[in-house]
């Protein structure tokens, strides 16, 4: 269709436009039929539902009907449970009617009981009725005698009664309290103490009865301390007698907490120990202030801290203090602290505990640990101890320092030793005060020991050892037997008849081996606190083990300096003795013929002159060593005199001349000096000799072309080019102009 | 599977602490100066960047530590917060002697903690290396009741041969700076003489003292 209407009918297409319209008859023809084949079923469609239409009409109607019964039911249902609650509310307002009315009818018996219980002086009785009066909510009951106009004047006249009966038991109780206390009346103490909490007086009770336990503990803490201070110094506890007295004092106050603790749990509830502690707390403050007082007046702490702070600052002049005589109130001190450390550990572990039962609120536990946390920070003893603690340092830097520089004055060297005897009593000594203030308990005290340690041994321990190292080795021929035996017979006959010179000698080795020996032991004593620390302080928090590891790191610093020291020996003994003594030695080379014939070379097979008498002269300068040198010393000197040797040689190498015999022995020689050395020492020796194994080399060619061959072999060269030349120059046989043309 | 996840886990941690080991100079800095002029609020603003409200007063010594960057390189600074109290005199004077660098405070509203600064000199001259790097801090600048000026606190740092600067921890006003120009001053001065070492005056072999450690001077000066 669309086709007719878009072609307009022309007289040429009208032929296709015909064509067109039949066929759109056609189809529209089609269309029509297939409608009408439908209409059918449309009809039988109508019929089926106009018969299924009165139905319809009837099932609307019984949902109507239906729908009437669900609303009916629902009201009936909300009328039910209204009903019901109001029942509920009657219920509940019954049985507070019921409770009312008991408590009205308690109120009677309580007002009439507590009267005949005061009256019997039966207090627990009374307060019981005083504590059941007190549940009661007085206002309610007052509305209610209000409301019931004919009992009012009962309830009221009751209440007043009570409440007058109340505050009565309450000074009652109080005052007998008082008077149990002053009688030292210990089961009436008890007896009220379990009344106050019924007549609603919690703290009071807990207040009064700290208090007497606070009188019971400053009157035993008052005999331990006479007793302390009555016992005779001949005593075998006399040197610790405070730290017993201290020791006594916390005690104590653990097994009141230990004892007490039950009973105020029972009858006050959990979560009161806090307010004891605080409490108890006052009372070992005032003890302890007076057993330090007397500690410090008879150890006489001010006077010799004073006095050694005295004698630090002029560098001795005034009044000396043995530091022997300064170990026992060391120990005494520490066992002071590392007491009160257990006791403050004791009262937190008891806190933690009370708290965990009384508290399930985390924020509220921790605020009450700080509470208790504060109470000790701020406490007379926490201060006391640092007190304490400064003071022992103070002593303890002095005893240290002056033991070792004792143990340094009276040094002695033994025969068959390498080190002299100060290096083992001093480090004896740091590490005995180190370990003393590990027993303290205490993290700072031990990092300030630590660090004072570090500083003794890094400056005036050393120091000494330098100083010692400075009078240097003494130059010369020594027999070091003949000098052993030179000493031990002046030591014998009282008098010193060995030189000062071999004396001398002996000296600088054992203080060279006493440096080298330190670094040992401060490294040993380092690995060794730490393993001690960790021990002692187990639970360390992060920042206390930076702390430690901070301060132990000190000792690294110690053992370098210590090194540089040693580093410092062993040059002066390089510069004093080693050089002297091999340089003639080596020199003797220069008086040598090194042009040699056939003939002579012959002879040179089985015998090496010049490298056999330097190896026995080095042999015996070496044995002369061996055995008054450590281990790492004495291969230290082997590594200098090698050194040494080679440097030396060189230099008479290149003031020779040789024909190529004359290079070959050369390299021959040097061969077995550095298999000498070699075997002298753990350490390679190569090294050291690297330079002179090629110079050998060089010179014991056959044709300089050769050496062409080494260089593309690419050796790693320890001589430069234009040594290389000088060295061919001192072969006599080799012509100025071949030398010159060797492309190295 | 799991392995692999474990050896992961176990790669991270080692490069973990890798970059924690991986500093090139340690650094350490004590604080010292009269209780109650701010020391602990200095720290604590510089290492974890708060103004703590009401901490109780240091016990003994403090100890944190903060890395830092300077020119590239890492530097881990050992802070030493000490005890003003003179009860706690000897474990703070143990940490002197080992310091890179002392921080000297005081506070700049209380005449008193200033008055005590020659005290604090004396203990330092007795104990600390002659080497360490001083600075001299005016804390609580943010206060209204100033009773040292700013030239006072300048002019004893002059005399005394220290660096000088005020600061507030509490408005974190040169907080910061203070700790890192002492980290730059520290590195440059190491960098220059392989870090101050404690005096060792050695006698060389013939017979000059030389003194190790004190290669030439360092005209670094950062602060001022
Ligand atoms: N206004 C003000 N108060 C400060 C500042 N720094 C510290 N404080 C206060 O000074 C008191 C002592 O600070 P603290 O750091 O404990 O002093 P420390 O004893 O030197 O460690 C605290 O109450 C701080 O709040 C500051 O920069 N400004
Ligand atoms: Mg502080």
């Amino acid at each position: 269709m669309n086709m007719v209407e878009d072609t307009p009918p022309k007289e040429e297409n009208l032929m296709t436009v015909i064509d067109k319209l039949q066929e759109d008859d056609i189809a529209v023809n089609k269309h029509l039929d297939h409608i009408l084949s439908k209409h059918c079923h449309v009809e039988a469609k109508l019929q089926s539902i106009s018969k299924i239409l009165p139905n319809i009409a009837i099932v609307r109607l019984e949902a109507e009907k239906f729908q009437n019964v669900i609303g009916h039911t629902n009201n009936l249902a909300e009328k039910v449970s209204a009903k019901v609650r109001q029942l509920d509310l009657a219920r509940s307002r019954v049985c507070e009617c019921q409770s009312r009315v008991n408590d009205i009818l308690d109120l009677q018996l309580c007002s009439d009981g507590v009267a005949t219980a005061l009256r019997n002086e039966d207090y627990e009785q009374g307060a019981a009725h005083v504590h059941r009066f007190l549940l009661m909510d007085q206002q309610l009951l007052e509305r209610t005698a209000d409301n019931v106009s004919g009992d009012h004047t009962s309830v009221t006249s009751s209440l007043a009664n009570l409440q007058q009966a109340a505050n009565e038991l309450r000074a009652v109780i109080t005052h007998k309290f008082d008077e149990a206390v002053k009688s030292e009346d210990l089961a009436s103490i008890e007896r009220f103490f379990k009344v106050f909490p019924l007549l609603g007086m919690h703290n009071d009770g807990i207040t009064k009865f700290c208090h007497y336990l606070c009188s019971k503990l400053q009157e035993t803490a008052q005999k331990n301390l006479k007793a302390a201070l009555d016992v005779r110094s001949t005593d075998k506890r006399s040197a610790v007698i405070f730290a017993d007295t201290i020791t006594m004092l916390f005690e104590g106050i653990a097994r009141i907490i230990e004892v007490h603790q039950p009973i105020v749990e029972t009858y006050y509830g959990p979560g009161k120990l806090l307010s004891c502690i605080g409490i108890l707390q006052k009372e070992c403050d005032k003890q302890i202030k007076k057993v330090i007082s007397e500690f410090t007046k008879h150890r006489k702490i001010a006077k010799r801290v004073q006095l050694i702070n005295e004698y630090l600052r002029k560098q001795g002049g005034t009044e000396r203090v043995d530091p022997k005589d300064l170990d026992l109130v060391l120990s005494e001190i520490t066992i002071m602290h590392i007491r009160a450390e257990l006791y403050i550990k004791f009262l937190r572990r008891r806190i933690i505990n009370d708290l965990e039962i009384s508290t399930t609120d985390t924020q509220q536990r921790k605020d009450l640990l700080n509470d208790f946390e504060m109470i000790i920070k701020n406490s007379e003893l926490a201060c006391s101890m640092q007190e304490l603690l400064g003071a022992y340092l103070a002593v303890e830097k002095y005893f240290m320092e002056e033991s070792v520089n004792k143990a340094i004055g009276m040094d002695a060297l033994d025969q068959d030793q390498q080190t002299s005897s100060m290096v083992d009593d001093a480090f004896f000594i740091v590490k005995k005060c180190i370990r003393r203030a590990i027993s303290s308990g205490s993290i700072d005290g031990v990092c300030a020991v630590i660090n004072m340690a570090c500083g003794f041994l890094e400056s005036d321990f050393t120091n000494q050892l330098r100083n010692r190292l400075r009078q240097g080795y003494p130059a010369g021929y020594l027999d070091l037997a003949q000098a052993y035996n030179a000493l031990q017979t002046s030591i014998q006959h009282g008098r010193i008849q060995t030189s000062d010179t071999e004396l001398a000698r002996l000296m600088f080795l054992a203080y060279l081996n006493n440096t080298e020996v330190s670094i040992e032991y401060v490294e040993t004593l380092n690995k060794s606190l730490s393993i001690d620390i960790d021990q002692a302080f187990q639970n360390m928090q992060t920042k206390e083990k930076g702390k430690i590891e901070s301060c132990l790191a000190g000792m690294k610093n110690v053992a370098l300096t210590l090194r540089t020291v040693v580093d410092y020996g062993l040059e002066q003994l390089r510069v004093s003795t080693v050089k002297p003594r091999i340089t003639p030695w080596i020199d003797a080379f220069l008086a040598i013929n090194h042009q040699i014939n056939d003939d002579e070379l012959l002879r040179y097979e089985t015998d090496e002159p010049f490298v056999q008498s330097l190896v026995t002269n080095l042999e015996g300068f070496l044995q002369g060593f061996k055995n008054s040198l450590t281990e790492p010393n004495y291969n230290a000197l082997i590594g200098i005199l090698t050194a040494e040797v080679a440097a030396r040689l060189e230099k008479v190498i290149l003031k020779s001349t040789f024909n190529r015999n004359g290079g070959l022995i050369l390299d021959k020689e040097i061969r077995s000096l550095a298999s000498y050395l070699a075997s002298a020492t753990s350490w390679s020796v190569r090294d050291k000799f690297a330079r002179l194994m090629q110079i050998t080399t060089i010179l014991s060619v056959e044709k300089i072309e050769e050496l062409a061959d080494y260089c593309e072999d690419s050796i790693a060269w320890r001589l430069t080019p234009a040594e290389v030349r000088k060295i061919l120059t001192l072969r006599t046989d080799f012509r100025q102009e071949d030398i010159k043309r060797l492309k190295i | 599977m799991k392995g692999l996840r474990t050896s992961i886990i176990q790669e991270k941690k080692r490069t973990e602490f890798v970059i924690m080991e991986d500093y090139k100079f340690l650094f350490k800095v004590v604080l010292v100066g009269n209780a109650g002029v701010g020391k602990t609020c200095l720290v604590r603003r510089f290492t974890q960047g708060l103004f703590p409200p009401g901490q109780g007063a240091t016990i003994g010594v403090d100890f944190m530590i903060k890395t830092v960057e300077v020119e590239n390189e890492i530097v881990k600074l050992q802070i030493w917060d000490t005890a003003g109290q003179e009860r706690f005199r000897s474990i703070t004077q143990s940490y002197y002697r080992s310091a890179h660098a002392l921080i000297l405070v005081y506070d700049i509203s209380c005449q008193p903690t200033f008055d005590c600064l020659p005290d604090w000199l004396r203990e330092i001259e007795e104990y600390a290396s002659n080497k360490v790097l001083r600075i001299l801090v005016g804390n609580k600048i943010d206060r209204e009741d100033r009773e040292i000026p700013t030239h006072v606190g300048e002019d004893f740092a002059q005399r005394h041969g220290m660096y000088f600067l005020e600061t507030s921890a509490k408005e974190a006003e040169n907080v910061e700076r203070l700790f890192m120009e002492i980290a730059a001053e520290l590195m440059e001065q190491a960098r220059c003489k392989e870090l101050p070492r404690y005096e060792q005056n050695t006698t060389s072999l013939n017979g000059k003292t030389t003194s190790i450690g004190d290669a030439g001077i360092c005209g670094c000066s950062r602060l001022s």
